[in-house]
């Protein structure tokens, strides 16, 4: 669990103007933050997952310094958005990405497996975008780590290192949920 | 019905400072009209994706009119960004949709719903306060200056004759001087454009 405060504190600090994403369960509590003000950081909600590349993308043209926070399953959904636009444009672009099914498959499977087909795809007891994320993010040569909690937090800060030095995208995937209130941070 | 250079000569004689994204079919026939160093062409890039590009400049250059000249074929893959556009009140934003009811750069083959999709209601339902459409040359001419200084966002459907365009590349043998270089070079280009722009 990450407080979302925290997370919005860390997007502060690294000067991002603007979340493009789709919120999921995940990432619920730091959009309601950002729908309620974003203390500078502005939300910008969008209808599908490839659409939010472009839009960062003209943000960043413009230039803001935007962040894209979407799930795992809009990461498959964004292919030609994200390769026409922020890779093809080489832009430095951080995305959170949420990692629907990374509980269940490494409890089920201990680890990303090394070859999927089918039959695996089809297993009822995973959840196939897990299997998929990684690997579609190393067929992209997207760079990734995991944010596990909020002690992983300062990866957001080699995450903007990093893309800034490839001029591309760079991923982190959120293994843990966002949580709002007292408890949570 | 247009042709597409009565589509943009009068849009180009009225360009001052504005952005200007092509995509498509109008990527070429505008680098005829504009050797501007805010036009930007989405090609070599993402089909559907100009209008949402766009966009996001208009949010992230609140006070510059940003006019994207986008194919019907292009818009219908990327609808939900009238919600957005709207959703983001970009009052900046001029959205053009060049109809001609074809995917051109393929050689015109039929696009879903050419002659029957309403692309204005389709913008008036998502909420725009601004919306036009055009069929004759002469009334175009007459009502564009007030259609680029309305308040959007602004939505712009234009009936056009189809093309010829062969499809699209990048470099040195394109005759549009946008086209000359990289779209990874364009866009840094771009961006270092109009931050010196608002430096100044």
């Amino acid at each position: 669990m990450i407080c979302a405060a925290r997370f919005l504190e860390a997007l502060q600090r690294h000067g991002v103007t603007d979340v493009v994403g789709l919120p999921d369960n995940a990432s619920a509590a730091l959009f309601a933050l950002l729908a309620g003000g974003g203390g500078g950081v502005r939300l910008r909600t969008v209808s599908r997952e490839g659409e939010a590349f472009a839009l960062a993308s003209g943000l960043w043209l413009g230039g803001g310094r935007p962040l894209v926070l979407i799930q795992n399953t809009g990461l498959l959904e964004s292919g030609d958005g994200l390769r026409g636009t922020a890779m093809r444009m080489r832009i430095p672009l951080v995305c959170v990405i949420t990692y629907r099914g990374h509980a269940r498959m490494m409890r089920t499977l201990g680890g990303v497996p090394p070859a999927r087909d089918a039959a695996l795809l089809g297993r009822p007891d995973l959840d196939s975008v897990a299997l998929l994320t990684e690997p579609t993010l190393d067929a992209w040569g997207v760079p990734h780590e995991r944010l596990d909690g909020e002690g992983d937090l300062p990866r957001l800060h080699a995450a903007f290192a990093r893309s800034e030095e490839l001029g591309g995208p760079v991923a982190l995937l959120l293994t843990c949920d966002l949580r709002a209130g007292e408890a949570a941070c | 019905m247009l042709t597409k250079d009565e589509v943009l000569a009068p849009l180009a004689a009225l360009r001052t400072d504005q952005v200007v994204v092509t995509t498509m079919g109008m990527v070429r026939p505008w680098g005829r009209h504009s050797t501007h160093p805010l036009d930007f062409a989405s090609a070599d890039s993402a089909m559907g994706h100009a209008a949402d590009l766009a966009l996001g400049i208009a949010l992230a250059q609140p006070a510059r009119t940003v006019v994207c000249l986008n194919g019907d074929g292009s818009m219908l893959m990327s609808l939900g960004t009238l919600a957005v556009a709207v959703e983001q009140r970009a009052r900046n934003l001029v959205l053009f949709v060049v109809r001609n009811d074809t995917y051109e750069i393929t050689g015109n083959q039929p696009v879903p719903g050419a002659r029957c999709v309403d692309f204005a209601l389709l913008a008036r339902g998502a909420g725009f306060p601004s919306v036009h459409g055009f069929d004759d040359a002469a009334d175009y001419r007459r009502r564009l200056p007030e259609v680029l200084a309305a308040a959007g966002p602004t939505f712009v459907v234009v009936r056009t004759e189809p093309g010829h365009e062969a499809p699209l590349s990048r470099g040195p043998q394109e005759a549009a001087a946008y086209l000359g270089d990289s779209l990874a070079e364009a866009a840094h280009r771009l961006r270092r454009a109009l931050a010196a722009l608002r430096a100044s």
